[in-house]
């Protein structure tokens, strides 16, 4: 029998993948680096080419853009069991924001044109994989949403007490 | 055929989809029209249903019974409209509320979710299509959230 290295068992436990087919697993582990990154460290910048796709390990990482006048700004903060990176997954394969490590951080770094390659040939791989994207971008897509109505509001109260409105 | 066939085949969402995947799409297919003021959408209520607009225009907002409603996006013909039937819970996240005279074909999430389910090739091409729209939406939020936050601090 075979023995899984420790890559191939880190892949396995990741919660991106928990649940997933057991004959889908070496799309992932065929094209699968572990990458270490020191704090401050980046990861991928903003405009650049999206070849990656990462499950964060351990560590903290920041999704971040650039804001003139005012730096580097951090959109979002991504821990441990978390996916990072989509860009790779539609034209023009350029990122739409830059990452950085804000802590000593893990992260397993996936050769997107593989995955891309893969999910157009292995249609049940693909259905599986771009599902499991889909149900994270919704997730984050309805968190920034309430982020907004949070801060529309916070925004609203200011002006109604400064008698604005 | 569905006489909605031809009517999604041309809308942008389902660019590119097969003659059997488009004729999937249309066998749960109906048209519906709404005045302006109409509520399409529903916080809270079950999500059942994927809008595809083909004309008007559509507010998606945060309805809040003691302060109003908080705008998050408005939506033009070539657009969609509504996520929430594709993932548990399966209840409407936001409002969504027609701002002109809209048509929109709407379409049958738990029959889209058996076919995908069915036949991962159709579920691909659909799911491959949701994954873009929402990272751009997503893109898009992110950064109006930041514009927001920036003109709160110069402001304050």
């Amino acid at each position: 029998m075979q023995t899984m290295d420790g890559l191939e068992s880190l892949i396995v436990k990741h919660p991106f993948l928990s649940g997933l087919d057991p004959h889908f697993y070496h799309f992932f582990n065929e094209c699968a680096l572990l990458r270490r990154y020191e704090l401050s460290q980046e990861i991928f910048h903003e405009h650049g080419n999206a070849e990656h796709f990462y499950l964060i390990q351990s560590g903290k990482v920041a999704l971040e853009t650039f804001v003139p006048g005012r730096g580097m700004v951090t959109i979002q903060a991504l821990g441990p069991g978390e996916a990072l990176g989509w860009s790779w997954l539609f034209p023009p394969h350029q990122w739409h924001f830059s990452s950085s490590a804000t802590e000593p951080t893990e992260l397993i770094q996936f050769d997107g044109a593989h995955l891309r390659e893969k999910a157009e040939e292995n249609r049940d791989f693909g259905n599986e994989l771009i599902s499991r994207v889909a149900r994270i971008l919704l997730a984050r897509l309805q968190g920034t949403r309430e982020q907004l109505i949070d801060q529309c509001r916070a925004v609203k109260k200011v002006r109604d007490e400064m008698g604005l409105t | 055929m569905n006489e909605l066939y031809e009517t999604i085949a041309e809308h942008a969402f389902f660019s590119g989809m097969t003659p059997e995947h488009l004729a999937v799409l249309s066998a749960c297919a109906r048209e519906a029209e709404f005045k302006a003021g109409d509520v399409l959408i529903r916080e809270g209520e079950p999500a059942n249903r994927f809008y595809l607009m083909q004309s008007g225009k559509i507010a998606l907002e945060a309805h809040e019974l003691a302060d109003g409603t908080v705008p998050i996006q408005t939506l033009c013909p070539g657009e969609v409209v509504g996520w929430s039937w594709l993932f548990p819970p399966f209840v409407w996240h936001l409002q969504a509320l027609a701002l002109e005279p809209t048509v929109v074909v709407i379409l049958d999430g738990a029959h889209l979710l058996n076919a995908a389910e069915w036949d991962h090739d159709f579920g691909y091409e659909l799911m491959k299509r949701v994954a873009q729209v929402v990272i751009h939406r997503l893109q898009a939020t992110r950064k109006q959230l930041l514009r927001q936050e920036i003109e709160s601090i110069m402001e304050g």
